[in-house]
């Protein structure tokens, strides 16, 4: 079924495009000229944010957070299995998707473990790296309360896929 | 972050610091290039919706919502973060960024702080609502899932969830900040 959505969205923009007489080729070549000047400006900032998640693994830091963190997260419903994921998923996509794999093959796709994780990759994001590109073409250096309350609400998101995977 | 994990590393395995931060840095650029193709497709078709009129459309039905949550009156701008919330929706993170980072510059009002419209940006954009977690779905299916589409409807119920939650949270602190300001 969602395999269709997408192209079926692209034929019906250029349909579109056709019936309102705009020249298609045109306007994309204009677009995707943005792309390689947009890469080189996130770039710096991508680079950064990967190197500090780097360090942060391989220095063990994470497995030692993980295992201060876990017995609070278990007092939320959160299970041990999932601290790992839980804790890096706000700074690396790349990175929480490789966990979300060991978890499948660990513990079967169909696991309630499994289930649980593919919930809480859906309802969050990777707040850090967002908000440090998202930012990193303005002036602006501090967001206030903006990853307090992210990080809040991907923690509740967490505790509520826990108990819904439970039930559903 | 990056140096107390040093300060970690250089008790336990000094010799793995350069050769982890220029791994990094490489995976890094080898993102950006896989980002660069992602972007010149979606930044191409966004053109033609603009172009099209059609993103002028959307905004039209968004306006209401955009204009409630956001306090912006823009009109660009609007239509900016109207983009940015459909690719959010379609569970298209990648395709979302270029108009995130578009409409961040237009809320951007030069005075170093972040604007309440930036800060719900960031949050919405974090518990963003997602119709459709393609990648999670392919990623079970491959994985040998009997039913990989079962996490639709939760994933659904939660983001609905967090998303509201965030948005309230936003309103209420910047509602406590002001008064707090009036007082002092």
């Amino acid at each position: 079924m969602s395999v269709f959505i997408l192209p079926i969205l692209f034929i019906a923009l250029f349909v579109y495009c056709l019936f309102k007489r705009i020249n298609t080729y045109d306007h994309f070549v204009k677009g995707a000229k943005g792309a390689i000047k947009l890469v080189v400006d996130i770039f710096p900032f991508i680079a950064s944010i990967l190197i500090a998640v780097a360090l942060l693994r391989v220095s063990g830091l994470t497995d030692l957070l993980a295992q201060i963190m876990s017995p609070v997260f278990n007092l939320l419903g959160i299970p041990t299995e999932l601290c790992e994921l839980v804790l890096l998923r706000p700074f690396t996509g790349s990175g929480s998707y490789g966990i979300l794999e060991t978890i499948f093959t660990t513990y079967g796709a169909d696991s309630y473990i499994s289930r649980c994780a593919c919930v809480i990759m859906g309802c969050s994001e990777t707040i850090f790296y967002v908000a440090t590109v998202y930012i990193s073409q303005t002036k602006v250096k501090k967001l206030l309360y903006a990853i307090p309350v992210a990080l809040f609400c991907s923690l509740i998101g967490t505790v509520l896929a826990c108990l819904i995977c439970k039930v559903m | 972050m990056m140096l107390s994990s040093m300060l970690v590393l250089l008790v336990t395995n000094p010799s793995v610091i350069l050769a982890e931060m220029i791994g990094a840095s490489a995976s890094a650029l080898q993102l950006c290039i896989e980002l660069c193709a992602v972007y010149a497709v979606w930044l191409g078709i966004i053109e033609m919706v603009e172009a099209s009129g059609l993103g002028e459309k959307l905004a039209k039905l968004l306006r209401p919502l955009i204009r409630k949550i956001f306090k912006v009156d823009d009109q660009e701008t609007q239509k900016i973060i109207a983009l940015n919330l459909s690719a959010n929706m379609l569970g298209l993170g990648n395709a979302s960024t270029p108009t995130g980072i578009k409409a961040m510059q237009r809320l951007d009002d030069g005075s170093g702080k972040a604007t309440f419209a930036m800060i719900m940006l960031v949050v919405v954009n974090a518990t963003s609502i997602q119709l459709l977690p393609t990648t999670v779905i392919g990623l079970r299916s491959s994985a040998g899932s009997q039913s990989p589409a079962d996490i639709i409807l939760p994933t659904l119920i939660v983001t609905f969830c967090t998303t509201i939650l965030g948005i309230f949270l936003v309103h209420a602190i910047d509602k406590i900040i002001k008064k707090l300001r009036h007082k002092s």
